[in-house]
């Protein structure tokens, strides 16, 4: 309990530091916010596509199958939207992003700690908070939704091939999956986004500051900050389906 | 009678059990302090720019206890003290260059053009004109200290604490440093305050010291 709360203040401390930043240091920022939305989203487009493609098209083209025999192709649309686009899409996505991101974050930040890095950013009147967490923090909810954006299109794109392959004509497909898609599942999908945004954006750089001054604590870090974040994934994901 | 420009108070700085500490330093001296790791002595500096507390003792620099500063001003304070820590603390992704132009791009409403001009200023100083798109692991520690330096003199600060500055270094650079840090000399002493620490002082630089200082177990005590 008291680490949530440790973690929660860190939250706090973040989201205020937007308020407390120096109007020269917003520039710095900004282009470590750029080169982290790089690494974080645009580089991990490939594997995000891939992931997305594969799990809809097996899914999909077996799916597409077996409801065919029973007359009940247009369960394919609740299949598309409900289970792929709505639960697993940001689900993978944000599984993805923190075993790429989150690892990089924590090891980066523990290592900073290491080398003293963080004293001597502090030592030049410089908050670590705003030179370390704040642009990474705000580029993990950009990329998370970028890259929920890019799940979903690949999915469905790739669930048309599936479908398609599996004697489905693409028309029946699109139909069915837009009949079934509602303002509520986009607006689940986006609530899931900036959730889990945050979630990567915060708890692999509070492990990371926190980390001791060995560099024996570096990998330790980094594992407390992929277990606590997938942890945190899943719980909240299962808030989600109870809330939603 | 000289100003002081930093006073530590009764502060314990290897725990709550070690001696109490008290240190003055006057405006335009150049104080050293040595000892070895188990006497807190790499408490000292910390203590001294308000990164550690100092307790139940108390920091006051240029008049300001620090202890009465929020943390969005000691941050702006901090900017008026130029710190060099143990292990030079250069951030490992960026260049020289770079880390010496972090502090002035986040602290201050400098153009780029003035920055790139001060920043040539300061390489210029610590000679490291050609060596500044280095990075840290690629430069040698004579490298890395300057670059360090020339950070914690970034905005031409009125007192420089230095933490294990001479170690790893010649006495030629050891001496070189030390003059870069003190700016030059006034007929009231050298233009900058200065106070080192660390385990040894290097006998090409003792004579450039006004005040001496040894940590032990049992406190701090002058030397001759």
């Amino acid at each position: 309990m008291s680490q949530f709360g440790a973690l929660a203040r860190f939250l706090f401390m973040t989201l205020w530091a937007w308020r407390s930043l120096p109007r020269a240091g917003r520039r710095v920022v900004r282009r470590i916010f750029i080169n982290q939305v790089w690494f974080t989203a645009i580089q991990a487009i490939p594997l995000i596509a891939m992931l997305a493609g594969i799990l809809s098209f097996l899914v999909i083209s077996q799916a597409a199958r077996e409801l065919g025999r029973i007359g009940a192709t247009e369960l394919i649309g609740t299949l598309m939207v409900v289970v792929i686009v709505r639960e697993l899409g940001p689900l993978l996505t944000a599984l993805a992003i923190v075993g790429r991101s989150g690892t990089a974050i924590a090891a980066e930040l523990a290592t900073n700690r290491v080398m003293g890095e963080i004293d001597a950013l502090e030592g030049m009147g410089i908050d670590p908070i705003h030179y370390l967490v704040l642009p990474r923090f705000l580029a993990a909810i950009v990329s998370v939704f970028g890259l929920l954006i890019v799940f979903d299109l690949a999915a469905v794109l790739a669930g048309l091939a599936g479908a398609v392959i599996s004697g489905m004509t693409s028309a029946r497909y699109l139909s069915v999956v837009l009949a079934t898609l509602t303002v509520s599942d986009v607006g689940l999908t986006i609530a899931k986004g900036l959730v889990f945004g945050i979630v990567i954006g915060i708890v692999p750089s509070f492990h990371g500051l926190r980390s001791g001054t060995a560099a024996t604590e570096v990998p330790i870090a980094a594992a407390h900050a992929v277990i606590v974040s997938i942890v945190a994934i899943f719980v909240l994901s299962a808030v989600f389906v109870m809330v939603g | 009678m000289a100003e002081t420009v930093l006073l530590i108070e009764r502060v314990a700085v290897g725990g709550p059990e070690s001696p109490r500490v008290t240190l003055e330093i006057a405006a335009h001296t150049t104080v050293s302090v040595v000892g070895e790791d188990h006497t807190g002595i790499g408490n000292l500096g910390r203590v001294a720019i308000g990164l550690k507390p100092p307790g139940d003792g108390r920091v006051t620099v240029m008049g300001t206890d620090l202890a009465t500063l929020s943390r969005s001003e000691l941050l702006a304070y901090r900017r008026l003290v130029g710190y060099l820590p143990a292990g030079d603390g250069l951030l490992q992704n960026l260049t020289l260059h770079q880390n010496v132009a972090l502090p002035l791009r986040f602290g201050s409403n400098f153009s780029e053009s003035q920055i790139a001009s001060r920043l040539n200023i300061m390489l210029a100083a610590t000679r490291l004109t050609g060596a500044e798109q280095l990075r840290p692991a690629q430069a040698s520690e004579e490298q890395r200290r300057r670059a360090a330096l020339a950070r914690a003199l970034a905005f031409d600060p009125d007192l420089v604490v230095l933490e294990d500055v001479f170690v790893g270094l010649t006495d030629r650079a050891a001496r070189d440093v030390l003059e870069t840090a003190r700016g030059g000399d006034l007929p009231q002493g050298s233009r900058r305050t200065v106070l080192t620490i660390g385990p040894v002082l290097p006998s090409s630089v003792i004579q450039r010291f006004d005040l001496r200082y040894r940590m032990t177990r049992q406190g701090l005590q002058p030397e001759d």
